[in-house]
């Protein structure tokens, strides 16, 4: 037998092998004293425990309830967006019908926002570009009553939940096609550049592109800015800023906005207005 | 020939070695949580609670309306909280010092993750799950509560701020609604 041999290997390591496993077990055991008996005594009176039940906590047969039980409250969200991206939405999203979305969009949709979604009449938004979830949303909305405008209200009170969704899908489809039109036509701005593409961390202020360039990975519901037109894009921040709008989830842009100055709502429209035509 | 009863002391005092200086690390580590544990009360949140994150804005208590500091009629401070992609709602809460104060945070995306600084409260946000963290803040003035678990482009610009106002400053409204305006 050779020195080296695997079962000569193995018979010298043996002794190892097993101060090893003691030492790795003892490491654990001293682990699970010290988390599961000694930090609970320590802490119990923090959570008013007696030591059986914080030592039956820790280890996990016991489950660790509210120390302080909360009121159930029944506060209701209107008129904040009712849109909730759950399965159903999704499905219907999915499931809905493009060509059923171009009818409805021929008859109704292109005396605003253009054809092809591309809006010639700056006050109102261009709707290439934009993802279905985003068109869905803001539909959805008027919908409800949780954005309201004199046209889009009583247009998307009109339609079904089905209907809308083959609009925003038949919109949705353009997305790809305008990412990759026009150049911006950046201003000189160097501040308002920084602003949209890096924020301001001492204002709490996040970058414009961390949640609005497609597949920024924000919430699903957010549109794209580039190639907006510059009108509506500073109408909707100033309705952000004095609370006209309150569509938006969590207050995500009312808080940004009202942050933001004049100036800044002004520069940064500018500088997301696409040169799309 | 080689000399392999030499080789192998050698190798087995290099092993010694580096095996009491990890255990070394080890036991250094398991102190330092014995020491925040005991010292600093830092503690694994107590409570699994969960919760829907998909319809949190739609009804219940993380509705935007319930959010920020509110006394119950008890006279217990609860402090409620959305983590969301990329801000704090409410940006500013108040919260009495001295007293027992009740934190919890849900987050309606992704996992958001927060600190208030110089003090105990370290938790993270996961969507789907109510963190709780009770705790009382004994230093007065604006804390600042960082996200501080990586949550996508704006994490950076993530923060908001803890207002610890003496108890005589402390005045809910008649709502019970504490607010930093
Ligand atoms: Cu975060």
């Amino acid at each position: 037998m050779n020195v080296g041999d695997p079962i000569e290997q193995s018979a010298l390591d043996r002794r190892w092998r097993l101060w090893a496993s003691a030492a790795v077990g003892g490491i654990l055991v001293v682990g699970a004293v010290i988390g599961m008996l000694v930090l609970p005594n320590f802490q119990r009176e923090n959570a008013a425990l007696d030591l059986w039940t914080a030592i039956c906590r820790a280890v996990g047969i016991t489950e660790g309830s509210p120390a302080y039980r909360q009121p159930i409250t029944t506060a209701q969200a209107l008129p904040v967006s009712q849109v909730a991206w759950d399965p159903d939405v999704l499905d219907i999203l999915a499931n809905a019908n493009p060509q059923q979305g171009a009818q409805i969009a021929a008859q109704v949709c292109v005396a605003c926002h253009g054809e092809n979604g591309v809006s010639s009449v700056l006050e109102y938004p261009s709707l290439a570009g934009q993802s279905s979830a985003a068109i869905y949303k803001q539909l959805s909305d008027y919908r409800s009553g949780a954005r309201v405008h004199e046209l889009m209200t009583p247009y998307a009170a009109q339609l079904t939940v089905p209907q809308l969704a083959s609009v925003s899908v038949y919109y949705g489809r353009f997305a790809q096609q305008a990412t990759g039109l026009g150049g911006r036509d950046l201003p000189g701005d160097d501040y308002i550049v920084k602003l949209a593409r890096e924020g301001d961390s001492a204002r709490a202020l996040p970058a414009c592109d961390s949640c609005h360039v497609p597949g920024a990975g924000g919430p699903i519901e957010t549109p794209v800015l580039t190639g907006q037109n510059l009108q509506y894009l500073a109408a909707q921040l100033r309705a952000y800023k004095t609370g006209d709008r309150q569509n938006d989830v969590y207050r995500r842009m009312r808080d940004i906005s009202e942050k933001l100055t004049e100036q800044e709502i002004d520069g940064l429209a500018r500088y997301y207005r696409g040169v799309l035509f | 020939m080689i000399d392999h009863g030499a080789t192998e002391r050698r190798i087995l005092k290099t092993e010694l070695r580096w095996a009491v200086f990890v255990g070394f690390l080890v036991l250094m580590i398991l102190g330092a949580i014995v020491y925040a544990g005991i010292s600093m009360h830092i503690n694994p949140p107590s409570n699994r609670e969960f919760i829907d994150p998909k319809t949190l804005h739609l009804s219940g208590e993380f509705t935007e309306a319930n959010l920020g500091t509110s006394v119950d009629t008890d006279g217990q401070v609860t402090t409620r909280v959305i983590a969301t992609q990329f801000s704090f709602v409410p940006q500013c809460v108040v919260v009495p010092a001295n007293r027992t104060v009740t934190l919890r945070f849900a987050s309606p995306d992704v996992i958001h993750g927060i600190l208030v600084s110089g003090t105990n409260v370290n938790t993270m946000v996961v969507p789907g799950y109510v963190s709780q963290v009770h705790t009382e803040f004994t230093r007065t003035g604006d804390l600042l509560m960082p996200c501080h678990e990586y949550c996508g482009f704006g994490h950076s610009q993530m923060l908001a701020t803890v207002r610890v106002v003496p108890p005589e400053q402390f005045r809910p409204g008649p709502d019970g609604k504490v607010t930093c305006g």
